[in-house]
């Protein structure tokens, strides 16, 4: 019995040892979107991450299915853009999931939004605004300068969340910062051409992008935010674009271009998908072939 | 004394600090999530054992508040409010806590709430895309099985979904009728009274999932064990349960035994895995309900015996289809057999349901809805057309909480 009592105890032991040793080896990354699941690749490349969004999906709405509870469950930290984008599926997540190290702000949990200073935010939001935030948009990805505040926010949780590693993550931080600052003032000089232009958009999927570079969104879409676009919504913007000054139609990749197609060829203006996030057309692989592909997608509709 | 005032003044001091800086931005603090649920209906008949009447009515209006409790548990209450035969009624469906930051993938969910068996069940009617739940869980669970009890559930660190829990709860929905008001009880003294047991329910199930591509999947095993769940013999409380259904509006099972199995799954599919326009779900699930008969104790031996009489069981298919995020479609199927005790005798009875909808959504938020049931019953049910229209519209106002897959 001693013997055995000593056998299941050193058993245990050992489970508990490699147990913790593959854990602290490896940091399980969760990324609401593909955007946070670049950054985090940029800022922990030896992290295990896992994106529970593709550029080809609605982050509005997710099933809080299976598979993302499982990879919550095991997740240390979850990277999400945060403003109540998630709101629809991430709590159910966390409640499903039962995992106390991804909770809470206090702990694993990263939300973008609180690094920054988001745009349009509303002090009071009714239904029958459509479906609104009034923590701002969240769809800050496409913001430069806040992306590098939101690197520098994700590498402080990595650091508090793994301090062993504090000196990679911090090298890491530096070399991205690098490149990232470097990048910018490039962009910014090849986007010139568009500053000025005028576009009709789905949704404020890319109103960081526009304010950055200078476009201006006339009109939406959607009738009202997460509303699809109606026929008399349609023929509305159809009356708009006979001023002549829009450039042409912006849809995101995970958005439906029926409505964009069908003023397009009525109004005789260019409909443009733009990727979403990485993922989103094959030249995104990460954030910086992202922004050269979104702006080279724009300067060839500009053009045409 | 000093001492303890100390302790407090501490903990005022930390819960201080926390305000600021942990719950500053968590709009759960100083506003829980309040949300309501409008739910009414015209049916031009009625489906058996289900909670929805004839005529105009009111279907679940419910009024639900949760929120963060603190780091460690969270609160939900949900009352629902019911008209019926001119009176209204006040039920509480929810009232639980949870535990959030339990170790090693385990919670703790105490109170009043919906039992995690099958797939249907802990999910919310509001969100069923048709009016009434199927004829199984009418039967066999008494449309949705929510009670006051207590969970532990566990979710293994595994990249494939796997979660299991245990339940138990008070049960006095599940028991089989005791036959106090049946004459011919009152002959034996010995039957006069059923001794029920105080705790009655006990349930196991185990769930698992993952991704196929751009689908999910999730297929689960359930067990609950009733032990208020036998028939005594010569009741026919069955029977007039089943026929006041909706008069008394108790919630409670119509039939019940020793022993439930439920088998569930449930497959979803999206273009893309983009459930912005499109996407499908189909889910079906199978009951089994065993060890209802009547002991034999020493009288009526030859009469019945638990052998001869078959198991009872539903099941059901369901397809639903989102076309656009303005429209959605579904197609369900189910099936039910079950045994009625007759005095001496059991008598089979057989439930067939093909049903279709319609709905169309102008916002995530307000739906109505175009049922059609063709209804299709043998013996006692008690069907007076077997053609069942229902109109509904079921609309939610709040903060509305986030949905279950």
């Amino acid at each position: 019995m001693r013997i055995n009592s000593k056998l299941v105890k050193s058993a245990i032991a050992a489970v508990v040892v490699s147990y913790s040793s593959i854990a602290s080896a490896e940091l399980n990354i969760f990324a609401c979107e593909p955007e946070y699941a670049a950054l985090a690749k940029e800022l922990a490349p030896s992290a295990r991450i896992y994106s529970a969004t593709t550029a080809m999906q609605d982050p509005h709405q997710v099933q809080a299915r299976p598979s993302l509870i499982a990879k919550m469950r095991q997740a240390d930290i979850a990277v999400c853009a945060g403003a109540d984008l998630e709101i629809g599926w991430l709590p159910m997540l966390q409640m499903k999931s039962s995992n106390a190290k991804v909770r809470s702000t206090d702990q694993g949990l990263f939300y973008a939004a609180e690094q920054v200073e988001t745009i349009d935010q509303l002090k009071s939001v009714d239904r029958s605004m459509g479906d609104v935030h009034a923590k701002g948009n969240p769809h800050l990805h496409f913001s430069p300068e806040r992306m590098l505040q939101v690197a520098q926010g994700l590498t402080s949780k990595l650091i508090a969340i793994d301090p062993d590693s504090k000196a990679s993550y911090e090298s890491a931080l530096k070399s991205f910062s690098h490149k990232w600052s470097a990048a910018i003032p490039v962009w910014e000089k090849k986007a010139e051409p568009l500053k000025g232009k005028k576009v009709i958009a789905y949704h404020s999927s890319f109103k960081y992008l526009f304010t950055w570079v200078g476009i201006e969104q006339v009109a939406d879409l959607e009738p009202k935010p997460g509303l699809p676009p109606s026929s008399s919504h349609l023929a509305s913007l159809l009356t708009r674009t006979e001023a002549g000054d829009v450039m042409a139609i912006i849809v995101a990749s995970y958005q439906d271009e029926r409505g964009a197609n069908w003023l397009g060829e009525r109004a005789n203006l260019p409909v443009q998908v733009l990727p979403m996030s990485v993922g989103g057309n094959d030249q995104s692989q990460d954030l910086f072939s992202l922004y050269d592909s979104v702006l080279d997608l724009l300067l060839d509709v500009s053009t045409r | 004394m000093t001492v303890l005032n100390q302790r407090i003044s501490c903990v005022a001091a930390a819960c201080a600090l926390f305000s600021t800086s942990a719950f500053a931005d968590n709009p759960t603090l100083t506003n829980p999530a309040i949300s309501a649920v409008l739910d009414g209906y015209y049916q031009n008949t009625e489906r058996p054992m289900a909670e929805r009447g004839e005529g105009f009515g009111l279907g679940h209006t419910e009024l639900a508040m949760s929120a963060n409790i603190d780091d460690m548990f969270y609160g939900k209450l949900t009352a629902v409010i019911e008209m019926h035969d001119g009176e209204t009624e006040l039920g509480l469906e929810e009232a639980f806590i949870q535990t959030l930051a339990m170790p090693g993938g385990f919670s703790i969910r105490a109170g009043r709430f919906l039992s995690d068996v099958g797939y249907l069940n802990n999910q919310h009617v509001h969100t069923d895309a048709f009016s009434d739940r199927p004829a199984a869980y009418r039967a066999f669970l008494g449309s949705h099985y929510f009670d006051d009890g207590v969970r532990v559930n566990y979710v293994a660190p595994t990249d494939l979904y796997w979660t299991m829990g245990l339940e138990s709860f008070k049960g006095d929905n599940m028991r089989a009728a005791g036959g106090e008001s049946d004459e011919h009880f009152e002959e034996h003294d010995d039957h006069a009274e059923r001794d029920y047991k105080n705790i009655g329910i006990y349930t196991a199930y185990t769930k698992i999932g993952g991704d196929i591509g751009h689908g999910s999947w999730q297929a689960g095993l359930s067990y609950m064990r009733n032990e208020n769940g036998r028939m005594v013999e010569g009741e026919h409380e069955d029977h007039a349960a089943l026929e006041a259904g909706h008069d008394d509006h108790s919630h409670s099972a119509t039939f019940t035994g020793e022993n439930t199995y439920i088998a569930d799954f449930v497959y979803k599919w999206a273009p893309n895995g983009n459930y912005k326009y499109q996407h499908l779900t189909v889910s079906g699930e199978y009951f089994k309900v065993t060890d209802f008969a009547p002991l034999e104790d020493g009288h009526d031996t030859d009469v019945h015996s638990a052998d001869s009489v078959d198991d009872m069981q539903g099941w059901y298919l369901s397809g639903v289809y989102q076309l656009s995020p303005n429209w959605s479609t579904g197609v369900r199927y189910g099936e039910t057999d079950v045994q009625e005790l007759h005095g001496d005798h059991f008598d089979p009875q057989k439930l067939k349901e093909t049903e279709v909808s319609l709905a169309w959504h102008h916002s995530h938020f307000s739906t109505v809805r175009l049922q059609y049931t063709n209804q299709q019953g043998t013996n006692y049910f008690g069907i007076e057309d077997d053609n069942v229209l229902t109109l509904q519209y079921v609309m939610t106002l709040g903060a509305h909480g986030a949905h279950q897959f």
